[in-house]
């Protein structure tokens, strides 16, 4: 019997192969985009959740409770220590420092070493660090191997990378030009699915050749962003208590008002990866927004099925007598129509698994991930395959199963079904107003984000970011960095180097307190500090809007502010600040402002413009940046690396064009418009197929009122009409229901913005005029052939 | 074996009921041969849907077999039809998608009859017609005589004992026709199968041993 079903299921669809392609690709792009989906969500869910105790894991946090809250997933690096010695709540605490951007040595012979750089940096670790995560090592001892100082352990790759098939233990590696590490073990190449991707971990005990403020227990005062806490608590339900201890910690280290403003506090590790509010690099809001796009596209899919099961369902209506006649019960009849659906969404499937293998690495390459599909080894993914299809399946096969089953068998004999009896035409417009929506929520998505995308590209920053390149500058030595600005200053290319420590905008920034003139106490909001050279607001093309530049000076003796500042100060004009002193980190003496700069963005549009101070530093200079004139671009290029790589022959060169760093800010925002471009492209194609199938059913319908109709006179336009006139209706509806949906998801969208576009009206009309046009053609054609149709042959087979 | 009682059936039109059947009162004996005739419109193939229980009337008792067609169950009625009535029609209505064989085959298949089983059947029937030989071609690549037979092995092979066929003749020529209406008699005679036939041919009618003349829904006495 099921044979048989499948049989005469694999007959119709040959012999109705535009409605099987149509079903067949159109339910496959939607399954395919779920697997693709379940996939990366899959996968993001599973951050840090290979670790045997990763629910007694914490970390420690920092917030500063002031007029404007601060998050930070770093603490004061001494809190670990200090935790550990008075508390004993952990079963182990370690502290990490992360260095991004590591320069690794290796020496070759004598006199040839050879540099690699690593991004993803290095990490001073205490040695508990491994007793509470589980990277296993495939070389050396886990309990002493980080013990000793000058002591490594690298990753299975980079071990590798550096010495080939030789055995790394033992062997000596050089970070920065500055230590050097033995390397006493080897790590098994760290997975994926972690926030922890550094590679190289070194002995804690060597932080003070880097970093001797870091690695001092009194420095409790700032946080550096790579300063992190770990703890392995005895028991899940510490953490209030841990909490607590953190809070007398506080009372103890801070004094004054700062015992009120700071605040530690555990974040559970598997909140580490989702939470931005310290760094979590994804967002649940979004994995729940893609996997209802997901969803959707299931849903549309199937639309489509129903929409074209019920409209062949006239055609199948013979056969359906038929089997009445021959002794089939309307429950078999339903069970060979799922059976049908069965082996088309069976179909669908396969054809899915192999688009979702043509999408993944294009999916990979947005998200910089490696998910791999495996299909048999993942059994999470095979249950929801197969639970997909039997949804898919029930979903698409059940209505017109039902449909058809119904008929009467002596009325589908005689080919005297109808309309009436088929019914649910006004299902199928519920449906396809439904695919309309989709397509234009994700339409006006679409349009919102490339416009605030467009606005952020174009406009003025406050500054100029074109045809300015910034080089690192690795050594504090200061005679090195003034060769090398005298040097480049002789190129002919460039008309501008100014040194600072970073580029108006900038992913790196420092952030202070201050107090202003004679007012009593700081300030409770920070300020950003700028190092840079007198030569910084030409070089960038920054505007004075008040005072002078400060005089080239290597010691900040003058400074600037920007507008923000005078108007957190709630100061009327920027001439009041002039020569009035700040007093900045704790600074008793103050300084001078010389001059008030316009305002520029610091960060995305995502931040506000925070107050600034920019003041010369020689000692905090870590970029340089050169301005670079239009024409013979190359040889300028090979002039500047040439000059850099004499002064600093120990080190690595690269350079970055401004322009394109700054493009990186909007990296994740990239992703999502280039993400809800293709789900509004799948969706569309989807929408259009089941349009077609819908107006071909019409078309079959309406042959007697066409022919008729033709036969008294009507013309080609007429008759286009009738279906324009069904159509548009429905678009119009569909677009009442997805605007204000659109209106309120992108308004929620746009918040994350503190600079951005107004939700304009000509956005929903072009949404709306893109699915209009996408209709006309989907219609067009299939219409256009029934008006065309001869009325004679239409009516005779009445 | 069949016994129809005061049978009605109206349709409703705006205010006016229009009678297709009007009390048709009907008794057929297993064996018979019967056939029906009358002009268009008189209600031929509605009784005939009535006594395949097709179609439902208005008004009116039907006993099959001994048991109240509308008292008994679904599922009885169900099982009643599929055990005991084949349906052959002029149209001859075979599945475009499915060969001569499986076309033969499918009501067995509805009867849950075991696979070994339903061939030997099959093949037996394609024997009995003559159309081994075909059993592997689909319906339009048969000429419309051809089709019938295969309607007829198609309405036989699951052993009916009422076989009820709507102007099984219609469609074909005179020949073909009259090979279709030996094949009646035999099954008739030699397999005693009842036999009830609507048509418009006195001469085919004559294959009857009884001709019941409807004229506007009524039996004419």
């Amino acid at each position: 019997m099921i044979r048989n079903y499948f049989k005469i299921g694999w007959r119709n669809l040959k012999r109705n192969q535009s409605y099987a392609f149509i079903n067949i690709f159109g339910l496959s792009l939607g399954i395919a985009c779920s697997i693709v989906i379940f996939c990366f969500v899959s996968f993001q869910l599973s951050f840090d959740t290979f670790h045997q105790n990763k629910d007694r894991i914490f970390r420690i946090v920092t917030e500063w409770h002031d007029d404007e809250a601060g998050y930070s997933q770093a603490v004061p690096s001494p809190l670990g220590k200090a935790f550990r010695t008075e508390y004993p709540l952990a079963e182990q605490t370690a502290r990490v420092i992360n260095y991004n951007d590591a320069l690794v040595t290796i020496k070759r012979n004598d006199n040839d070493y050879q540099k690699f750089k690593e991004e993803t940096g290095f990490t001073y670790a205490e040695p508990g660090y491994f007793n509470i995560f589980d990277y296993p090592l495939i070389k050396g001892n886990k309990t002493n191997f980080l013990s000793e100082p000058n002591s490594a352990a690298i990753t299975e790759k980079l071990a590798h990378k550096y010495f080939g098939d030789a055995d790394p233990m033992g062997k000596t590696i050089r970070i920065n030009n500055k230590t050097d590490f033995i390397i006493k073990g080897v790590l098994k190449d760290i997975p994926e699915n972690t926030e922890r991707q550094e590679q190289i971990y070194v002995s804690y005990q060597n932080l003070k050749d880097q970093a001797p403020w870091l690695a001092n227990d009194s420095s409790w005062g700032g946080v550096y962003s790579g300063s992190q806490c770990y703890l392995l608590l005895k028991n899940k339900a510490d953490a209030p208590k841990v909490n607590q201890a953190l809070t007398q910690l506080v009372k103890k280290n801070f004094k004054g008002r700062d015992q009120n403003v700071w605040v530690f506090r555990t974040q559970e590790l598997a909140d580490i990866h989702f939470n931005t509010l310290f760094d979590g690099s994804s967002d649940k809001k979004y994995l729940w927004a893609i996997s209802l796009i997901g969803l959707f596209l299931v849903v549309t899919a199937c639309v489509n099925f129903i929409n074209l099961a019920t409209a062949q369902a006239l055609n199948r209506s013979k056969e359906v007598g038929i089997r009445k006649v021959l002794g089939s019960l309307p429950k078999q009849l339903f069970w060979q129509f799922i059976a049908e659906t069965a082996l088309i969404t069976l179909f669908a499937v396969v054809l899915a698994i192999g688009l979702a293998y043509l999408l993944m690495p294009y999916v990979n390459s947005l998200f910089k991930t490696q998910i791999k599909l495996h299909l048999f080894t993942n059994l999470p993914l095979l249950s929801f395959l197969i639970l997909i299809g039997v949804l898919v399946t029930f979903l698409s096969g059940s209505y017109p199963g039902l449909v058809l089953a119904r008929f009467q068998p002596v009325l589908a004999l005689k080919s005297k079904l109808s309309q009436k009896h088929i019914g649910g035409f006004s299902l199928r417009r519920v449906l396809v107003v439904t695919q309309f929506a989709i397509s234009q929520l994700l339409i006006i998505g679409t349009i919102v984000i490339a416009s605030q995308m467009h606005y952020a590209h174009n406009t003025d920053l406050g500054f100029n970011k074109q045809a300015i390149i910034t080089l690192p500058i690795p050594q504090k030595d200061k005679t090195k960095k003034t060769t090398l600005q005298s040097r480049l200053s002789t190129i002919a290319g460039i008309s501008n180097i100014s040194l600072c420590y970073q580029a108006p905008a900038a992913n790196s920034n420092n952030s202070t307190n201050i107090r202003y003139d004679n007012r009593a106490e700081d300030e409770h909001w920070g300020i950003n500090m700028k190092a840079a050279d007198a030569n910084f607001l030409t070089t960038f093309g920054i505007k004075l809007v008040a005072g002078r530049n400060y005089f080239a000076s290597d010691t900040t003796r003058e400074v600037l502010v920007n507008e923000t500042f005078v108007k957190k100060l709630n100061l009327k004009s920027p001439e009041e600040v002039i020569g009035k002193k700040i007093f900045t980190n704790g600074d008793k003496k103050g300084v001078p402002i010389t001059g008030v700069v316009k305002d520029f963005y610091t960060y995305s549009f995502h931040n506000e413009i925070p107050a600034i101070c920019i003041f010369p530093d020689n000692d905090n200079y870590t970029k340089c940046a050169v301005k670079i004139e239009a024409g013979n671009m190359q040889a300028t290029m090979k002039s500047i690396e040439k000059i850099w790589n004499e002064t600093y022959p120990d080190f690595l060169y690269e350079y970055q064009f401004l322009d394109e760093s700054i493009a990186k800010f909007y990296e994740l925002d990239m992703t999502i418009l280039e993400l809800i471009q293709g789900f509004a492209a799948i969706a569309i194609l989807i929408g259009s197929l089941g349009l077609y199938g819908l107006v071909s059913f019409m078309a079959v319908r309406k042959t007697k009122e066409i022919g008729v109709r033709k036969v008294l006179g009507a013309g080609i336009g007429n008759i286009l009409w009738l279906f324009g006139k069904e159509f548009t209706r429905l678009l119009l509806i569909a677009f009442l229901i997805a605007a204000p949906v659109a209106w309120w998801a992108m308004s929620h969208y746009l918040e994350d913005y503190k600079t951005r576009i107004s939700l304009q009206p000509w956005i929903f009309l072009l949404a709306i005029a893109c699915t209009f046009l996408i209709a006309a053609l989907s219609v067009g054609y299939r219409s256009l052939r029934a008006a065309m149709a001869n009325p004679v042959k239409s009516l005779r087979t009445e | 074996m069949i016994r129809l009682e005061k049978i009605y059936k109206w349709h409703n039109t705006g205010n006016n009921r229009v009678f297709i059947l009007k009390d048709i009162n009907l008794t057929i004996q297993e064996g018979e041969f019967v056939s029906i005739m009358g002009p268009s419109g008189s209600g031929k193939t509605t009784l005939l849907n009535i006594i395949g229980m097709l179609d439902e009337p208005s008004e009116g008792r039907y006993d099959f077999m001994e048991q109240d067609v509308y008292r008994i169950r679904e599922k009885q009625r169900s099982d009643l039809y599929k055990q005991n009535i084949g349906f052959v029609f002029q149209a001859y209505h075979l599945i475009d998608e499915l060969t001569v064989y499986e076309n033969i085959e499918t009501p067995l298949l509805y009867q849950n009859i075991k696979t070994s089983e339903r061939q030997a059947i099959v093949a037996d029937m394609l024997d009995r017609f003559n159309i081994v030989g075909k059993k592997d071609l689909f319906p339009v690549q048969l000429s419309g005589g051809q089709q019938q037979l295969v309607g007829i092995a198609r309405a036989l092979v699951a052993k009916p004992r009422l076989l009820l066929a709507d102007e099984p003749t219609g469609n074909l020529n005179s020949k073909q026709g009259e090979e279709i209406m030996e094949i009646f008699r035999k099954i008739n005679r030699e397999d005693g199968v009842t036999i009830i036939q609507v048509t418009h041919s006195e001469k085919n009618a004559a294959y009857g041993q009884r001709i019941i003349h409807l004229l506007d829904g009524r039996i004419e006495k």
